[in-house]
């Protein structure tokens, strides 16, 4: 028996009734699309996505790094949508001394702190992995860029809180049968997370 | 009377681990229904926590 998903050409495509907060990240990704900016979102709302049964405050992303014109059109636009930056309403200071400097920005809808979209610069070879090895989601016919499974379970592991070993479990069940263990592997010796597999399967 | 009860603070360890154990069981009970269950209820029972917020 499988979750009703659809495998095809790398990408995972599926309906379902959506939410506030998908709703929320797709407004959000329309822009990035919109600005042509190559995001890729991961941790813990890819759990929520495939029906982990938790709320988030934040959704985190990835975006590629940009001139401070682009990034100042995106900001443009954010704002156009009803979106603001909580960590500063100056546009240049977000981008030099936030995310210039491999720290987050964050951005909600206006007059409200949560959620709130998590957003940064590539920073580790790691992340730089997330962006440029996305795996595209389509839901409802919307596109999501996300980060690849195999990389997100160990990584969870990695975190290591009961939330994150939670939804670390959560994708297990779900993509165990569909996962690339080649892939999921790699990224469980590379982090070092071999002792923590067991959890999985719920061998404690 | 006494102003605090017993803490035995090996019993509450033990209690804590089997309270995680009990709750990571639940995660994969849970996502066992998800996967037999058509997108379109589980999305709706989901939905009822996530638009609380």
């Amino acid at each position: 028996m499988f979750m009703e998903l659809e495998f095809s050409k790398g990408r995972i495509i599926f309906e379902k009734e959506l939410s506030f907060l998908d709703k929320l990240v797709f407004e959000f990704t329309a822009i990035l699309d919109k600005q042509k900016i190559n995001y890729v979102v991961v941790s813990g709302y890819i759990a929520i996505l495939f029906g982990r049964s938790r709320n988030t405050e934040d959704i985190d992303l990835f975006i590629e790094e940009m001139p401070l014109k682009k990034f100042l059109e995106f900001w443009n636009e954010l704002y156009a949508q009803g979106f603001e930056c909580l960590n500063t309403s100056n546009p240049e200071e977000a981008f030099n001394d936030y995310l210039k400097e491999k720290l987050a920005v964050r951005f909600a809808l206006k007059g409200s702190f949560e959620p709130n979209f998590e957003v940064k610069f590539p920073k580790t070879d790691l992340n730089w992995y997330s962006l440029k090895n996305k795996l595209v989601v389509e839901i409802n016919k919307e596109k999501l860029n996300i980060s690849k499974i195999e990389l997100q379970i160990p990584f969870k592991l990695y975190l290591g809180s009961d939330k994150d070993i939670e939804d670390a479990i959560h994708l297990w069940e779900i993509f165990k049968d569909r996962l690339n263990i080649e892939l999921f592997n790699g990224f469980i010796e590379r982090l070092k997370v071999g002792k923590k597999i067991n959890l999985l399967e719920g061998k404690t | 009377m006494k102003k605090f009860p017993k803490i035995d603070l090996k019993e509450l360890k033990e209690e804590m681990k089997l309270n995680k154990k009990q709750r990571l069981e639940f995660v994969r009970m849970y996502a066992e229904w998800l996967k037999k269950t058509p997108n379109k209820v589980w999305s709706s029972q989901q939905n009822k926590l996530l638009n609380k917020q």
